[in-house]
């Protein structure tokens, strides 16, 4: 039902220059953190994990903005529902999310001398994983047709961002980052955050669908 | 059709507000059944745009109830905008896609393109391609989709004079193989649908286009034309466009000779005087 517009918003994703400013700052970011000597997993993910949130934010408002208010209405025409629609952005957010996920998980494993066992590395991308969907959730909510202007949206993304991204008790991002201090973090915690995150980006998605049929 | 239940588009009621913004439109009633056009004449902020934003189901209506929607719209906003950056080709690929399609609509979308003039390369980027060029390509993508509903916002005035005769055949073929079409229209080309209904949208609100009598469109050259505009339109069913020193009036039929007379009273030259058919007023 969603996969040709999953592919739609895809293929026009690709063909931007858009999502490249933050998914390259993130590749940047990575080389740096695990460059050198990072430390002993799962410690360093913590960094990357956190810093996943804004960019994955970033990206979701990419993906919902991409369309122009008209483009969206054509679209939303030709799918018969808004609810397609939407749930199309979700998906190629969420494939977004696992391709960057992989990549800041897979880069120290292969470039750092340390042991990675399978527990530790669930753990890494679980909680990579919720710090992701949740940015996904704070773009989508925050990205056209709720707010409209760029400026609202950016200042919106950012406000929440910081501020939730540094309650190391809240849940999804702050417990998710903070289970990653343990020596073997908990993955019931890390699946719960993951729940909650993909939750959230399901209630993104209705306040979308909501405010596209207001407007 | 009737014994069989209410078939088509239906609009019972609707009316439409954005935020705490005023009423757009309100009181809605619109029936669209296969094969049978609606014609929507109406002023420029009439709500003409709501109204068929609603019927396409882009948007939903504050109160009131629509039924019979069929999945997949084929809508053609007033101006289809340009910004996406794939190429032609491949924005009508994913159009089909979305729409489940079948087969053939991939040499219908071709045919409609090419029966519309489209002179652009299919591999252009969408954000490339000229105002008319990319009208075609919204066209082309409601069109051949085959769409069980039809929502077409002034499809013939953002194309060039060559295209108009073809769109007016794709869209009358579609009514006959028994699609819904809801049509905005000011140019009067519409007229030549087939089983048409007239409609008038005013102030919001829709009502039978035969009601509203036979009208007349006057073009004057004045020497101070926004001014001469506020001085002729001295009636609410007056409707004034200021265009190029040109003031164009659309007034009823019986109106005619009174404006002329003030018109030349006031140092304007009458350029043309050319009757409307009923229902088709701008």
């Amino acid at each position: 039902m969603i996969l040709p517009l999953l592919r739609y918003s895809l293929s026009d994703l690709l063909r931007s220059q858009r999502f490249l400013i933050p998914c390259v700052l993130y590749a940047g970011l990575l080389a740096v953190l695990f460059g050198g000597d990072p430390g002993a997993p799962p410690a360093p993910w913590a960094a990357s994990g956190l810093a996943l949130y804004p960019v994955a934010a970033w990206l979701a408002v990419t993906v919902a903005n991409t369309e122009d208010p008209v483009q969206r209405d054509v679209t939303t025409a030709a799918a018969g529902s808004p609810w397609r629609v939407v749930g199309g952005l979700l998906a190629t957010c969420l494939v977004v999310d696992v391709v960057l996920v992989a990549m800041a998980i897979v880069w120290p494993m292969i470039a750092t001398r340390y042991e990675y066992p399978p527990q530790l590395v669930v753990a890494g991308a679980l909680a990579h994983l919720a710090a992701a969907v949740s940015g996904t959730a704070v773009g989508l909510a925050c990205a056209r047709p709720v707010l409209r202007g760029i400026g609202w949206t950016a200042l919106a993304v950012a406000g929440i961002v910081v501020v939730t991204g540094i309650q190391n008790w809240l849940p999804p991002v702050g417990t998710a980052i903070k289970a990653l201090d343990a020596a073997s973090p908990s993955l019931l915690v890390l699946a719960r955050d993951v729940a909650i995150a993909l939750a959230l980006a399901a209630l993104a998605g209705t306040l979308s669908v909501r405010f596209s049929r207001r407007r | 059709m009737r014994e069989h239940g209410p078939v088509g588009l239906r609009m019972e009621g609707v009316g439409k507000r954005y935020g705490r913004g005023p009423v757009i439109v309100d009181g809605i009633e619109l029936a669209a059944e296969p094969g049978l056009p609606v014609v929507i004449a109406g002023a420029n902020g009439s709500g003409k745009t709501t109204l068929l934003r609603i019927a396409a189901g882009a948007t939903a209506p504050t109160w009131g109830r629509v039924t019979g929607r069929p999945k997949g719209v084929g809508y053609v906003p007033d101006r289809f905008p340009a910004h996406l950056r794939m190429p032609v080709g491949a924005y009508l690929r994913h159009m089909r896609r979305v729409r489940c399609a079948g087969g053939d609509a991939a040499v219908l979308t071709s045919a409609v393109l090419a029966d519309l003039g489209f002179t652009a390369d299919p591999g252009v980027p969408m954000n490339q391609l000229s105002k008319g060029n990319a009208q075609k390509v919204g066209l082309a993508q409601a069109l051949a989709g085959g769409a069980e509903l039809l929502v077409l916002d002034e499809p013939w005035s953002g194309l060039d004079v060559a295209a108009r005769p073809a769109l007016t055949s794709a869209v009358a073929a579609a009514a006959e193989s028994g699609a819904m079409v809801v049509v905005t229209d000011h140019t009067g080309i519409a007229d030549a649908l087939p089983r048409l209904r007239r409609m008038q949208l005013r102030d919001g609100k829709l009502q039978d286009g035969d009601a509203a009598g036979p009208c007349a469109v006057v073009t004057l050259l004045c020497r101070e034309p926004d001014l001469m505009a506020g001085e002729l339109a001295t009636d609410p069913e007056h409707d004034v466009t200021v265009a190029a020193g040109a003031v164009t009036l659309t007034v009823p039929s019986g109106h005619v000779d009174g404006l002329l007379r003030r018109a030349l009273q006031l140092g304007c030259s009458v350029r043309e005087v050319r009757p409307l058919a009923a229902g088709a007023r701008p």
